[in-house]
Protein backbone atom coordinates (compact mmCIF):
# COMPACT_ATOMS: atom_id res chain seq x y z
CA UNK A 1 0.00 0.00 0.00
CA UNK A 2 2.74 2.45 1.00
CA UNK A 3 4.73 1.57 -2.13
CA UNK A 4 1.67 2.14 -4.30
CA UNK A 5 1.03 5.51 -2.65
CA UNK A 6 4.66 6.54 -3.06
CA UNK A 7 4.59 5.42 -6.70
CA UNK A 8 1.37 7.37 -7.33
CA UNK A 9 2.40 10.63 -5.62
CA UNK A 10 4.47 11.95 -8.58
CA UNK A 11 1.34 11.64 -10.71
CA UNK A 12 -0.66 13.65 -8.17
CA UNK A 13 2.02 16.34 -7.84
CA UNK A 14 2.32 16.67 -11.62
CA UNK A 15 -1.45 16.90 -12.04
CA UNK A 16 -1.61 19.53 -9.27
CA UNK A 17 1.00 21.70 -10.97
CA UNK A 18 -0.50 21.35 -14.44
CA UNK A 19 -4.00 22.22 -13.24
CA UNK A 20 -2.78 25.19 -11.19
CA UNK A 21 -0.60 26.61 -13.96
CA UNK A 22 -3.23 25.92 -16.64
CA UNK A 23 -5.56 28.60 -15.25
CA UNK A 24 -5.01 31.10 -18.12
CA UNK A 25 -6.09 28.46 -20.66
CA UNK A 26 -9.20 27.63 -18.62
CA UNK A 27 -10.16 31.31 -18.40
CA UNK A 28 -9.52 31.83 -22.11
CA UNK A 29 -11.87 28.94 -22.95
CA UNK A 30 -14.40 30.15 -20.36
CA UNK A 31 -14.66 33.59 -21.98
CA UNK A 32 -15.71 31.98 -25.24
CA UNK A 33 -18.67 30.10 -23.76
CA UNK A 34 -21.89 31.43 -25.22
CA UNK A 35 -24.04 30.50 -22.25
CA UNK A 36 -23.56 31.22 -18.57
CA UNK A 37 -24.61 27.61 -17.87
CA UNK A 38 -21.76 26.13 -19.91
CA UNK A 39 -19.27 28.55 -18.41
CA UNK A 40 -20.37 27.62 -14.91
CA UNK A 41 -20.02 23.87 -15.61
CA UNK A 42 -16.59 24.42 -17.14
CA UNK A 43 -15.36 26.53 -14.21
CA UNK A 44 -16.88 24.20 -11.61
CA UNK A 45 -15.22 21.16 -13.20
CA UNK A 46 -11.88 22.97 -13.22
CA UNK A 47 -12.15 24.11 -9.60
CA UNK A 48 -13.22 20.67 -8.35
CA UNK A 49 -10.39 18.96 -10.21
CA UNK A 50 -7.72 21.53 -9.28
CA UNK A 51 -8.50 21.84 -5.59
CA UNK A 52 -9.54 18.18 -5.25
CA UNK A 53 -6.23 16.93 -6.64
CA UNK A 54 -4.32 19.33 -4.35
CA UNK A 55 -6.25 18.14 -1.33
CA UNK A 56 -5.78 14.46 -2.22
CA UNK A 57 -2.05 15.06 -2.72
CA UNK A 58 -1.87 16.56 0.76
CA UNK A 59 -3.84 13.67 2.23
CA UNK A 60 -1.63 11.06 0.56
CA UNK A 61 1.51 12.97 1.64
CA UNK A 62 0.63 12.26 5.26
CA UNK A 63 2.55 8.97 4.96
CA UNK A 64 5.67 11.13 5.30
CA UNK A 65 4.70 11.92 8.88
CA UNK A 66 4.82 8.35 10.15
CA UNK A 67 8.23 7.85 11.82
CA UNK A 68 8.34 4.08 11.33
CA UNK A 69 7.71 4.40 7.60
CA UNK A 70 10.22 7.25 7.29
CA UNK A 71 12.88 5.12 8.96
CA UNK A 72 12.18 1.82 7.19
CA UNK A 73 11.02 2.81 3.69
CA UNK A 74 12.91 4.49 0.87
CA UNK A 75 11.13 7.85 0.84
CA UNK A 76 12.31 11.26 -0.41
CA UNK A 77 13.95 12.90 2.59
CA UNK A 78 12.31 16.30 1.94
CA UNK A 79 8.84 14.79 1.32
CA UNK A 80 7.46 16.17 4.63
CA UNK A 81 8.67 19.69 3.75
CA UNK A 82 6.96 19.36 0.36
CA UNK A 83 3.73 18.47 2.18
CA UNK A 84 4.15 21.54 4.44
CA UNK A 85 4.52 23.83 1.42
CA UNK A 86 1.50 22.18 -0.18
CA UNK A 87 -0.53 22.90 2.96
CA UNK A 88 0.66 26.52 2.90
CA UNK A 89 -0.47 26.79 -0.74
CA UNK A 90 -3.90 25.48 0.31
CA UNK A 91 -4.02 27.92 3.23
CA UNK A 92 -3.36 30.82 0.84
CA UNK A 93 -6.46 29.64 -1.04
CA UNK A 94 -8.42 29.63 2.19
CA UNK A 95 -7.36 33.04 3.48
CA UNK A 96 -7.15 34.97 0.24
CA UNK A 97 -9.14 34.73 -2.97
CA UNK A 98 -6.55 33.38 -5.37
CA UNK A 99 -8.99 33.50 -8.28
CA UNK A 100 -9.42 37.27 -7.88
CA UNK A 101 -6.17 38.34 -6.27
CA UNK A 102 -3.11 38.13 -8.53
CA UNK A 103 -0.76 38.42 -5.56
CA UNK A 104 -2.39 35.45 -3.84
CA UNK A 105 -2.19 33.37 -7.02
CA UNK A 106 1.49 34.21 -7.37
CA UNK A 107 2.17 33.32 -3.73
CA UNK A 108 0.31 30.04 -4.12
CA UNK A 109 2.28 29.27 -7.32
CA UNK A 110 5.62 29.94 -5.60
CA UNK A 111 4.69 27.71 -2.64
CA UNK A 112 3.58 24.90 -4.95
CA UNK A 113 6.74 25.10 -7.06
CA UNK A 114 8.96 25.00 -3.96
CA UNK A 115 6.99 22.00 -2.66
CA UNK A 116 7.19 20.19 -6.00
CA UNK A 117 10.94 20.81 -6.23
CA UNK A 118 11.45 19.46 -2.72
CA UNK A 119 9.52 16.38 -3.77
CA UNK A 120 10.78 15.70 -7.30
CA UNK A 121 14.54 16.18 -6.82
CA UNK A 122 15.10 13.51 -4.12
CA UNK A 123 12.51 11.24 -5.75
CA UNK A 124 14.11 11.20 -9.20
CA UNK A 125 17.79 11.38 -8.24
CA UNK A 126 17.76 9.44 -4.95
CA UNK A 127 14.85 7.00 -4.73
CA UNK A 128 14.54 6.19 -8.43
CA UNK A 129 18.26 6.61 -9.18
CA UNK A 130 19.74 4.61 -6.31
CA UNK A 131 21.09 1.89 -8.62
CA UNK A 132 23.12 4.38 -10.66
CA UNK A 133 26.69 4.36 -9.32
CA UNK A 134 27.28 8.10 -9.96
CA UNK A 135 24.17 8.97 -7.91
CA UNK A 136 25.06 6.71 -4.96
CA UNK A 137 26.26 9.53 -2.69
CA UNK A 138 23.24 11.70 -3.43
CA UNK A 139 20.88 8.75 -3.03
CA UNK A 140 22.35 7.89 0.37
CA UNK A 141 21.92 11.44 1.68
CA UNK A 142 18.44 12.07 0.29
CA UNK A 143 16.77 8.70 1.01
CA UNK A 144 14.96 8.55 4.35
CA UNK A 145 15.97 4.97 5.22
CA UNK A 146 19.70 5.49 4.60
CA UNK A 147 19.85 8.89 6.32
CA UNK A 148 17.23 8.30 8.97
CA UNK A 149 18.57 10.80 11.54
CA UNK A 150 18.26 13.75 9.17
CA UNK A 151 15.00 12.34 7.77
CA UNK A 152 13.42 12.18 11.21
CA UNK A 153 14.60 15.71 12.09
CA UNK A 154 13.07 17.04 8.84
CA UNK A 155 9.89 15.08 9.57
CA UNK A 156 9.50 16.45 13.12
CA UNK A 157 10.25 20.03 12.04
CA UNK A 158 7.70 19.72 9.21
CA UNK A 159 5.18 18.17 11.58
CA UNK A 160 5.55 21.12 13.96
CA UNK A 161 5.03 23.42 10.97
CA UNK A 162 1.92 21.47 9.94
CA UNK A 163 0.52 21.65 13.49
CA UNK A 164 1.14 25.43 13.71
CA UNK A 165 -0.47 26.06 10.31
CA UNK A 166 -3.40 23.73 11.08
CA UNK A 167 -3.89 25.47 14.46
CA UNK A 168 -3.88 28.87 12.78
CA UNK A 169 -6.46 27.65 10.25
CA UNK A 170 -8.61 26.30 13.11
CA UNK A 171 -8.54 29.65 14.97
CA UNK A 172 -9.24 31.54 11.74
CA UNK A 173 -12.18 29.24 10.91
CA UNK A 174 -13.69 29.77 14.38
CA UNK A 175 -13.31 33.55 14.16
CA UNK A 176 -14.73 33.57 10.66
CA UNK A 177 -17.74 31.50 11.77
CA UNK A 178 -18.30 33.75 14.80
CA UNK A 179 -18.16 36.87 12.68
CA UNK A 180 -20.37 35.70 9.82
CA UNK A 181 -22.89 33.54 11.69
CA UNK A 182 -23.50 36.08 14.47
CA UNK A 183 -24.32 38.63 11.80
CA UNK A 184 -27.04 36.35 10.39
CA UNK A 185 -28.68 35.58 13.78
CA UNK A 186 -31.91 37.48 14.67
CA UNK A 187 -31.42 40.15 17.38
CA UNK A 188 -32.08 38.78 20.88
CA UNK A 189 -35.41 39.75 22.49
CA UNK A 190 -35.17 41.13 26.07
CA UNK A 191 -36.57 38.42 28.36
CA UNK A 192 -39.63 39.35 30.45
CA UNK A 193 -39.56 39.04 34.23
CA UNK A 194 -40.99 35.69 35.31
CA UNK A 195 -43.83 37.24 37.35
CA UNK A 196 -45.12 39.23 34.36
CA UNK A 197 -44.89 36.24 32.10
CA UNK A 198 -47.05 34.27 34.53
CA UNK A 199 -49.78 36.94 34.27
CA UNK A 200 -49.31 38.40 37.66
CA UNK B 1 16.48 -16.52 8.98
CA UNK B 2 14.25 -14.97 11.65
CA UNK B 3 10.52 -14.32 11.39
CA UNK B 4 11.24 -10.60 11.10
CA UNK B 5 13.62 -11.19 8.16
CA UNK B 6 11.04 -13.34 6.43
CA UNK B 7 8.32 -10.71 7.01
CA UNK B 8 10.54 -7.95 5.67
CA UNK B 9 11.43 -10.05 2.61
CA UNK B 10 7.75 -10.74 1.87
CA UNK B 11 6.86 -7.05 2.30
CA UNK B 12 9.79 -5.99 0.13
CA UNK B 13 8.86 -8.53 -2.55
CA UNK B 14 5.24 -7.42 -2.42
CA UNK B 15 6.22 -3.76 -2.75
CA UNK B 16 8.51 -4.45 -5.71
CA UNK B 17 5.77 -6.54 -7.31
CA UNK B 18 3.17 -3.80 -6.84
CA UNK B 19 5.50 -1.16 -8.23
CA UNK B 20 6.22 -3.40 -11.21
CA UNK B 21 2.48 -4.01 -11.67
CA UNK B 22 1.76 -0.26 -11.61
CA UNK B 23 4.53 0.49 -14.11
CA UNK B 24 3.53 -2.45 -16.31
CA UNK B 25 -0.08 -1.29 -16.34
CA UNK B 26 0.96 2.24 -17.26
CA UNK B 27 3.14 0.95 -20.09
CA UNK B 28 0.22 -1.11 -21.39
CA UNK B 29 -2.25 1.80 -21.13
CA UNK B 30 0.01 4.54 -22.56
CA UNK B 31 -0.36 3.50 -26.24
CA UNK B 32 -4.14 3.73 -25.82
CA UNK B 33 -3.78 7.15 -24.20
CA UNK B 34 -1.56 8.30 -27.07
CA UNK B 35 -4.09 7.07 -29.64
CA UNK B 36 -6.89 8.90 -27.83
CA UNK B 37 -4.81 12.09 -27.65
CA UNK B 38 -4.12 11.99 -31.39
CA UNK B 39 -7.68 10.96 -32.26
CA UNK B 40 -9.31 13.70 -30.19
CA UNK B 41 -6.90 16.39 -31.37
CA UNK B 42 -7.32 15.51 -35.04
CA UNK B 43 -11.11 15.08 -34.71
CA UNK B 44 -11.59 18.81 -33.98
CA UNK B 45 -13.18 19.55 -37.42
CA UNK B 46 -15.71 16.75 -36.84
CA UNK B 47 -16.76 18.25 -33.50
CA UNK B 48 -17.03 21.74 -35.00
CA UNK B 49 -19.28 20.39 -37.75
CA UNK B 50 -21.44 18.67 -35.14
CA UNK B 51 -21.73 21.88 -33.13
CA UNK B 52 -23.01 23.77 -36.15
CA UNK B 53 -25.89 21.28 -36.45
CA UNK B 54 -27.17 21.86 -32.92
CA UNK B 55 -30.39 23.82 -32.75
CA UNK B 56 -29.90 24.69 -29.08
CA UNK B 57 -26.90 26.67 -27.91
CA UNK B 58 -26.96 24.65 -24.68
CA UNK B 59 -26.32 21.36 -26.49
CA UNK B 60 -23.52 22.90 -28.52
CA UNK B 61 -21.85 24.30 -25.41
CA UNK B 62 -22.11 20.96 -23.61
CA UNK B 63 -20.66 19.03 -26.55
CA UNK B 64 -17.75 21.47 -26.79
CA UNK B 65 -17.10 21.30 -23.04
CA UNK B 66 -17.11 17.49 -23.05
CA UNK B 67 -14.79 17.43 -26.06
CA UNK B 68 -12.32 19.92 -24.58
CA UNK B 69 -12.33 18.21 -21.17
CA UNK B 70 -11.72 14.77 -22.72
CA UNK B 71 -9.02 16.04 -25.07
CA UNK B 72 -7.09 17.99 -22.45
CA UNK B 73 -7.57 15.38 -19.74
CA UNK B 74 -5.98 12.80 -22.03
CA UNK B 75 -2.96 15.06 -22.63
CA UNK B 76 -2.56 15.64 -18.88
CA UNK B 77 -2.90 11.88 -18.27
CA UNK B 78 -0.24 11.25 -20.91
CA UNK B 79 2.22 13.56 -19.11
CA UNK B 80 1.40 12.13 -15.69
CA UNK B 81 1.68 8.51 -16.80
CA UNK B 82 4.94 9.16 -18.63
CA UNK B 83 6.62 10.20 -15.43
CA UNK B 84 8.27 6.79 -14.99
CA UNK B 85 10.35 7.50 -18.12
CA UNK B 86 12.28 10.02 -16.01
CA UNK B 87 13.31 7.54 -13.30
CA UNK B 88 16.83 6.21 -14.09
CA UNK B 89 16.35 2.91 -12.24
CA UNK B 90 13.02 2.20 -13.91
CA UNK B 91 14.52 2.94 -17.33
CA UNK B 92 17.53 0.69 -16.89
CA UNK B 93 15.58 -2.12 -15.23
CA UNK B 94 12.63 -2.38 -17.63
CA UNK B 95 11.95 -2.66 -21.33
CA UNK B 96 10.58 0.78 -22.14
CA UNK B 97 10.57 2.84 -25.36
CA UNK B 98 13.91 4.65 -25.31
CA UNK B 99 12.42 8.00 -26.38
CA UNK B 100 9.27 7.76 -24.27
CA UNK B 101 10.50 10.68 -22.15
CA UNK B 102 10.94 12.88 -25.23
CA UNK B 103 7.35 12.03 -26.15
CA UNK B 104 6.31 13.27 -22.69
CA UNK B 105 8.26 16.49 -23.32
CA UNK B 106 6.25 17.13 -26.50
CA UNK B 107 3.01 16.62 -24.53
CA UNK B 108 4.14 19.12 -21.90
CA UNK B 109 5.11 21.54 -24.70
CA UNK B 110 1.55 21.23 -26.07
CA UNK B 111 0.20 22.08 -22.61
CA UNK B 112 2.55 25.09 -22.50
CA UNK B 113 1.19 26.32 -25.84
CA UNK B 114 -2.33 25.90 -24.48
CA UNK B 115 -1.37 27.89 -21.39
CA UNK B 116 0.33 30.75 -23.26
CA UNK B 117 -1.46 30.69 -26.61
CA UNK B 118 -4.84 29.88 -28.08
CA UNK B 119 -4.73 26.71 -30.23
CA UNK B 120 -8.53 26.62 -30.54
CA UNK B 121 -8.61 29.94 -32.38
CA UNK B 122 -5.09 30.64 -33.57
CA UNK B 123 -4.15 28.58 -36.62
CA UNK B 124 -0.42 28.89 -35.98
CA UNK B 125 -0.77 27.60 -32.43
CA UNK B 126 -3.02 24.73 -33.57
CA UNK B 127 -0.50 23.71 -36.22
CA UNK B 128 2.33 23.86 -33.71
CA UNK B 129 0.36 21.62 -31.33
CA UNK B 130 -0.35 19.18 -34.17
CA UNK B 131 3.33 19.01 -35.19
CA UNK B 132 4.37 18.47 -31.58
CA UNK B 133 1.80 15.71 -31.09
CA UNK B 134 2.93 14.07 -34.32
CA UNK B 135 6.55 14.24 -33.20
CA UNK B 136 5.60 12.87 -29.79
CA UNK B 137 3.69 9.98 -31.39
CA UNK B 138 6.79 9.12 -33.44
CA UNK B 139 8.95 9.28 -30.30
CA UNK B 140 6.55 6.94 -28.53
CA UNK B 141 5.25 4.49 -31.13
CA UNK B 142 8.41 3.84 -33.17
CA UNK B 143 10.50 2.50 -30.26
CA UNK B 144 7.41 0.93 -28.71
CA UNK B 145 6.48 -1.14 -31.75
CA UNK B 146 9.89 -1.70 -33.36
CA UNK B 147 11.68 -2.03 -30.02
CA UNK B 148 9.60 -3.20 -27.08
CA UNK B 149 7.03 -5.26 -29.02
CA UNK B 150 9.33 -6.51 -31.80
CA UNK B 151 12.24 -7.51 -29.59
CA UNK B 152 11.35 -11.16 -29.11
CA UNK B 153 10.78 -11.98 -32.78
CA UNK B 154 13.48 -9.81 -34.41
CA UNK B 155 16.72 -11.37 -35.62
CA UNK B 156 20.01 -10.26 -37.17
CA UNK B 157 20.45 -6.54 -37.78
CA UNK B 158 16.78 -5.95 -37.00
CA UNK B 159 17.41 -7.37 -33.54
CA UNK B 160 20.26 -4.87 -33.06
CA UNK B 161 17.96 -2.00 -34.08
CA UNK B 162 15.25 -3.35 -31.83
CA UNK B 163 17.65 -3.62 -28.87
CA UNK B 164 18.81 -0.07 -29.49
CA UNK B 165 15.25 1.23 -29.15
CA UNK B 166 14.61 -0.47 -25.79
CA UNK B 167 15.78 1.31 -22.62
CA UNK B 168 16.68 -1.88 -20.72
CA UNK B 169 19.05 -3.12 -23.44
CA UNK B 170 20.55 0.28 -24.31
CA UNK B 171 20.99 1.83 -20.89
CA UNK B 172 23.72 4.36 -21.81
CA UNK B 173 21.59 6.05 -24.45
CA UNK B 174 18.46 5.71 -22.33
CA UNK B 175 20.06 7.59 -19.42
CA UNK B 176 21.45 10.34 -21.68
CA UNK B 177 18.06 10.82 -23.37
CA UNK B 178 16.39 10.84 -19.94
CA UNK B 179 18.66 13.66 -18.71
CA UNK B 180 18.13 15.66 -21.91
CA UNK B 181 14.36 15.20 -21.46
CA UNK B 182 14.59 16.24 -17.81
CA UNK B 183 16.40 19.42 -18.84
CA UNK B 184 13.73 20.15 -21.47
CA UNK B 185 10.96 19.46 -18.95
CA UNK B 186 12.68 21.80 -16.52
CA UNK B 187 12.91 24.57 -19.13
CA UNK B 188 9.24 24.18 -20.09
CA UNK B 189 8.28 24.14 -16.41
CA UNK B 190 10.26 27.32 -15.68
CA UNK B 191 8.65 29.10 -18.68
CA UNK B 192 5.17 28.02 -17.48
CA UNK B 193 5.83 29.21 -13.92
CA UNK B 194 7.29 32.55 -15.09
CA UNK B 195 4.24 33.09 -17.33
CA UNK B 196 1.89 32.25 -14.46
CA UNK B 197 3.72 34.61 -12.10
CA UNK B 198 3.83 37.40 -14.69
CA UNK B 199 0.14 37.21 -15.56
CA UNK B 200 -1.09 36.25 -12.08
CA UNK B 201 -3.03 33.35 -13.59
CA UNK B 202 -4.90 35.55 -16.10
CA UNK B 203 -4.94 34.83 -19.85
CA UNK B 204 -3.10 38.07 -20.62
CA UNK B 205 -0.26 39.89 -18.95
CA UNK B 206 -1.13 42.55 -16.42
CA UNK B 207 -1.76 45.80 -18.27
CA UNK B 208 0.29 48.78 -17.08
CA UNK B 209 -1.65 51.43 -15.21
CA UNK B 210 -2.07 54.38 -17.54
CA UNK B 211 -2.78 57.86 -16.26
CA UNK B 212 -5.86 59.67 -17.55
CA UNK B 213 -3.78 62.11 -19.59
CA UNK B 214 -1.79 59.28 -21.20
CA UNK B 215 -5.01 57.43 -21.92
CA UNK B 216 -6.47 60.38 -23.79
CA UNK B 217 -3.25 60.87 -25.76
CA UNK B 218 -3.53 57.30 -26.94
Amino acid sequence: MVATIVAFLPALWTASLILHLGRPYILRTLRRMGLRFGADIWWMTYLLLRDGVLFITLGVSLIYFQPNLVKNFDLPITGPLAALFLLLALVVRLWRRIDDDRGAYRLSTILLVIGATLYYVPLVFAIEGADQSYLAGFAEKFTSSSNSTAALVIMWVSLIGIIIVAGAVFVWAMRFANRTMRRSLPPEQPSEPESRAMGA
Amino acid sequence: MTVADLTNSIISGGNDGLEGFLEGTMVAVLPVVWLLILGLHLARPYFLQMIERFTLRLGADLLWIIYVILRDFMIISGVVMSFMFFFPDVLTGNSLPITGNLAAVTLLAVLLIKQMGDPDHDLGHYRLCTYLLGLGAIFYFVPYILGVQFNAVASGSLKSVSDFLVSGSNTDWAIVIAYVSMALMGIIGVVAVVYALRTGGRPEAEEPIVSEAEGWQR
